[in-house]
């Protein structure tokens, strides 16, 4: 024991060099690989973020096309409600100005025809959106106006007036 | 009703303070020094560069900590980069309060070594050398004009002394590297490894006598 307790000094500065001793950083390519996976997970979060949105644009497009094949209603008579309806826009309602645009929608060709169609939205998804909305209110539901493009797909979104 | 929470045209007074937190992510990271918990919080906001400065900043520290406990290179590159892809899913769960970001980062890496080296253990025969491969990365030589035999000596010795504390039980190696080698203090040592600051104390006493021991055994035969 007392031979031990001799050593331990000479052991800490053993222990001491070999602390300054061998490789201070890892190798380049980990951080490579880590950077290929930061942004697959960004993209595959953002994929999942918006996942509420394409889901009601693919709502809002199939009733659109539900709306387009069926009857028109007699002169007069309100049309059928569905999930979502194509609302017949003032012409100073659909300036593009007034939506607030889709980040998916970026890469989306410029819009040709547009048609404005209402749905019903969970005030959630507007938030993922980045759209301010009071946090309050953040379980509730809102009918919002999505913009869709000549291929039907979602280029803005506005709270319904 | 959209008056109330959502007021596009007029002046979107939210929106002005997401652009100004843009800002001032922006500038936080142009600022010459910012603190782990800005860099952890941002990347957790899915910043690239922050998860690179965090990354950067740390790696030497974990690729060290992984190398020094598992005495393999492919085991160290490994644990580091595992430890880094937990750092991009649970930097939103750091917490200060409970440890800094060094002990937060140790802890991670941790559990990463001992899962390596439990899934390694069946596979070791008595013709490994944990510390070889290590010793070869190592691989010195004598500058000239340098005392060749007593560096010669030291090489030895710390040859010895590396492949003794490879040769420590997993919880009294992760004490001295933490403690002895990477200089961290008791409480850090505690944290990372969620022990109580008694038990850093008692089992670095352990290890050192280990070590001390297996230092003198070597000794012996030498002579």
């Amino acid at each position: 024991m007392n031979e031990d307790r001799e050593l331990l000094p000479e052991l800490l500065e053993d222990l001491r060099a070999l602390a300054s001793d061998g490789p201070r950083e890892a190798p380049p390519h980990i951080e490579e690989r880590l950077k290929i996976e930061f942004r697959r997970r960004k993209r595959h979060r953002s994929l999942v973020a918006w996942s509420p949105v394409g889901a009601a644009a693919a709502a809002a497009a199939i009733a659109l096309l539900f709306w387009s094949h069926s009857n028109k209603p007699a002169a007069g008579q309100n049309p059928p409600v569905t999930a979502a309806q194509p609302i017949a826009p003032a012409a100073d309602d659909v300036s593009e100005a007034s939506f607030y645009p889709l980040p998916e929608a970026e890469g989306l060709p410029a819009i040709e025809n547009a048609m404005v169609v209402r749905v019903e939205l969970p005030v959630s998804s507007l938030q993922l959106m980045g759209v301010p909305v009071g946090e309050e209110r953040a379980g509730a539901s809102v009918q919002a106006d999505l913009l869709l493009g000549q291929d039907g797909l979602a280029r803005g979104v506005r709270l319904a007036p | 009703m959209g008056e109330t929470f959502w007021n596009l045209s007029a002046e979107r007074p939210e929106s002005i303070s997401k652009a100004d937190a843009d800002r001032r992510n922006q500038l936080m990271l142009e600022s010459p020094s910012h603190s782990d918990g800005d860099l952890l919080r941002l990347l957790g906001n899915g910043d690239e560069r922050a998860f690179l400065e965090f990354y950067r900043r740390h790696q030497g520290m974990v690729y060290r900590f992984a190398l020094q406990m598992s005495g393999k290179t492919d085991i160290a590159e490994e644990v580091t980069q595992d430890a880094f892809v937990a750092v991009m899913s649970s930097a939103q769960r750091y917490d200060s309060e409970r440890g800094s970001v060094a002990a937060f980062l140790y802890g991670i890496a941790r559990n990463f070594v001992l899962r390596a080296l439990e899934r390694e253990r069946p596979y070791v025969t008595i013709l490994d050398d944990p510390a070889a491969d290590y010793s070869a990365r190592m691989g010195r030589e004598a500058a000239p004009g340098q005392d060749v035999f007593g560096e010669l000596a030291r090489n030895e010795r710390l040859e010895t002394l590396r492949k003794a504390v490879l040769a420590l039980p997993p919880a009294y190696r992760e004490v001295v590297v933490l403690c002895d080698l990477h200089e961290r203090d008791y409480a850090e040592a505690a944290s990372a490894l969620g022990c109580a600051i008694g038990t850093v104390r008692s089992r670095l006493h352990r290890a050192r006598a280990l070590l001390a021991e297996k230092m003198r055994a070597g000794e012996r035969c030498a002579v």
